[in-house]
């Protein structure tokens, strides 16, 4: 007989093998999020300028949560007074960014100040309000030198401007950061201030290079509210190189095992191994004396 | 030893035979075709195979674990429960490692596993200790079949002649003589002992496979003796389902009685308030530690996988311990259907060990395809699953044709004991 308990959990099983959950889809209440439509700039080492363009829905109560928008066609622009000259245009990534490079050889349409106004504009879709984002930047160049001064290396950065007729106008009080390349990311070794368009830096010399001892120098502008982001980058054979002598014996990454490991496996096996044996040797003897039984009978 | 077919029984042993049919069609389509047949891809390297094969070597440790225990402390009920527990413990020894050969894509390539192994690595321990607890499973099953394969040499008369051969080399010469029975006697204690210190061992190793490496949801220091309790979790309930059919199918009422089942039963009870225990530690601190992958992770399992949590951890535990806690639930029937709960639950258990994690890994393959992320089994992995099982039950039900499932031995052991004992009493009343 089942019990009412018995049929009970029975269904409440059954019920719930039945139900499977593995279709819910997850929709998004866009009224929680506040759109963050954003445009940057950054000057490459080569004078290639990536134009950047970033778009998030952000919660307007969970600062946490941040969804990128994806594969959003955004339009870059080179603007002067009511003309828009077409850059380029991309769609957004899983990261909700867009980017262009935009080649050296372009010239851009400037104002009188010499300012190169930038526009970022995404169209609107049936979800999504139009977003437009400007941004006006001066073209900064970096002239980045590694030179020995009286037996010191050191490290030179000329910034300027050109004017209209192509003169260098050399750029006043711009903070600048030193920084030499990692294996993975730029190590920032110094902060300073350019002034009269020029900074030095006293490079140390225990500083590791790769293995032909070559060291990449980087001048980083940042974030400057009249030049955008501006890089430049130069190699020297300043860096030191230490080869690693030492090479590692029985650990778990060479191709011996610690030796603790051989030591407790081999205890491990031998013991239960001599146990096999001795059981089998006892089932022979078992074995002998059954045959001399039969032997005897 | 088990009497002749029944109609039943031949179409059961028919069903089981298809199943298995099925199975090798989906296993040569496998080899043909490869691992795209199956629905394991880049992120989610293990499906159901390696769950398959986490559950039978559960089984198979946890069944040398209570045959030692049984075997080594003389346990009064160990008569019962004993053969079914050794029968369970081989066959799923032999059946689990074979779907750890289906979740390998270069089969071909399988023996560099030998030739270069690396002793760093978990995988090389656990292939050392799947085979060494191989070994001694089989020496110590034989080991406690002995007595019964020499009785069963000797009262063979009308028995098939290769029945008769067989049983004759299998006794090697075994006559009961008190040398023999001694020696018999010892090597099977040093055995059972030796088979509980094994159990212990490559089940940790299995554990490793896992908790060594960083994945989320693996990475844990309590997975080994976590793994062990859900080992013997599945295995006493296990255990109890066999009990069950074999007492209803055999007509085996008079030697598996209501309080084997209660002894199991409060054995499970035990077993399933740890695993319990363990399950809400593994997650509570997991859900505590606010790690960005960690919380990924329970997201997955309390919303792509509500039910089967629901139905792993709360269900499979839940109920077992209701039904088993309360003595008027106490039945045969109600403890055999916590067990069938408690083997579902630890099934699902390790479902969601395995498939959630790796769908949530720690560095996601970019731009890739939906279906590569998101696992779900084909029918050629099901087919092969519930071919595993069906191997498992249709050797069960030959090996119980072959041999005595209440081992005779044992019974006139007891019965030997029980008069030893008793003699010096009745020795005393006639002083």
């Amino acid at each position: 007989m089942m019990t009412p308990f018995f049929r009970y959990s029975m269904c409440v099983l059954m019920i719930g093998l039945l139900v499977s959950t593995k279709g819910n889809a997850q929709e998004i209440d866009l009224s929680k999020y506040r759109m963050r439509f954003s445009l940057n700039t950054t000057k490459q080492h080569d004078n290639f300028r990536i134009l950047e363009a970033s778009f998030i829905a952000a919660n307007k109560k969970d600062r946490k949560d941040r969804i990128p928008v994806y594969d959003a066609e955004i339009a870059f622009f080179n603007v002067l007074n009511d003309e828009e000259v077409l850059i380029g245009s991309s769609k957004t990534d899983k990261e909700g960014i867009a980017k262009v490079t935009v080649p050296d050889s372009h010239s851009y349409l400037t104002d009188g100040n010499g300012n190169i106004n930038l526009l970022a504009r995404f169209n609107g879709s049936d979800a999504l309000d139009e977003e437009e984002e400007e941004l006006s930047v001066k073209n900064l160049f970096l002239d980045l030198s590694l030179t020995e001064i009286d037996s010191v290396r050191s490290v030179v950065v000329n910034a300027f401007v050109l004017d209209s007729l192509g003169a260098k106008i050399p750029v006043e009080e711009m903070d600048i950061v030193i920084a030499v390349g990692g294996m993975l990311s730029k190590m920032p070794i110094e902060d300073g201030t350019i002034e009269d368009g020029e900074f030095i830096f006293e490079m140390p010399v225990d500083i590791p290079g790769d293995a032909n001892g070559d060291l990449t120098v980087y001048s980083i502008i940042e974030d400057h509210d009249e030049y955008g982001d501006v890089i430049q980058k130069k190699t020297a054979n300043w860096g030191i190189f230490t080869e690693q002598s030492k090479k590692d014996t029985n650990t778990l990454w060479s191709e011996a095992a610690p030796i603790w490991m051989y030591v407790v496996l081999t205890i491990l096996l031998v013991g239960v191994w001599t146990n096999y044996v001795y059981t089998i040797i006892n089932l022979f003897k078992i074995k002998k004396e059954g045959k001399q039984l039969e032997m005897d009978t | 030893m088990l009497g002749k077919s029944s109609p039943i029984s031949k179409f059961w042993i028919g069903f089981l035979i298809v199943v298995i049919l099925v199975g090798l069609v989906a296993f040569v389509l496998q080899v043909i075709k490869g691992h795209e047949i199956t629905g394991m891809r880049d992120n989610v390297v293990w499906g159901i195979y390696i769950i398959n094969f986490i559950f039978f070597v559960c089984l198979s440790y946890s069944g040398a674990f209570f045959s030692g225990i049984l075997h080594f402390f003389k346990t009064p009920w160990k008569n019962s429960v004993s053969r079914i527990v050794e029968i369970i413990t081989v066959l799923s020894l032999i059946v689990g490692p074979i779907f750890i050969l289906l979740c390998i894509g270069r089969l071909d390539r399988l023996h560099y596993l030998f030739i270069y192994p690396r002793i760093q690595s978990p995988i090389t321990w656990d292939i050392i200790a799947i085979l060494t607890d191989l070994i001694g499973c089989f020496i110590y099953l034989y080991l406690t079949f002995i007595p019964d394969f020499a009785m069963l040499r000797d009262n063979s008369e009308g028995a098939s002649n290769w029945r008769q051969k067989l049983y004759k080399s299998l006794a090697i010469g075994y006559k009961d003589t008190p040398t023999q029975r001694e020696t018999l006697h010892k090597i099977t204690r040093t055995m059972s002992a030796m088979i509980i210190v094994l159990a212990i061992v490559a089940y940790t190793v299995l554990a490793w496979i896992f908790s060594l490496t960083l994945q989320p949801g693996w990475n844990s220091t309590i997975f080994a003796p976590y793994f062990i309790v859900a080992g013997l979790y599945s295995g006493v309930g296990v255990i109890i389902i066999a009990m069950y059919l074999i007492r209803k199918y055999y007509k085996l009422d008079h030697y598996i009685r209501k309080i084997h089942f209660i002894g199991a039963g409060i054995v499970l009870l035990v077993i399933s308030l740890l695993f319990g225990y363990f399950t809400f530690s593994e997650y509570f601190s997991r859900w505590f530690s606010h790690k960005i992958q960690d919380t990924n992770l329970l997201n997955t399992l309390f919303n792509k996988y509500f039910w089967e949590f629901i139905l792993a951890n709360y269900i499979g535990v839940l109920v077992p311990i209701v039904i088993l806690f309360f003595k008027k639930f106490r039945t045969i029937k109600s403890i055999t259907f916590a067990a069938v709960v408690a083997v579902l639950g630890l099934w699902l258990n390790r479902y969601l060990i395995v498939v959630p994690t790796l769908e949530t890994p720690y560095l996601p393959i970019q731009d890739t395809r939906p279906e590569f992320i998101h696992y779900s089994a084909t029918w050629v992995e099901w087919a092969l699953s519930f071919a595993g099982i069906a191997a498992f039950v249709l050797f069960f039900i030959l090996l119980m044709r072959l041999v005595p499932i209440i081992p005779m031995s044992g019974i006139i052991d007891y019965e030997r004991e029980q008069k030893r004992h008793h003699k010096p009493l009745i020795q005393n009343q006639k002083k």
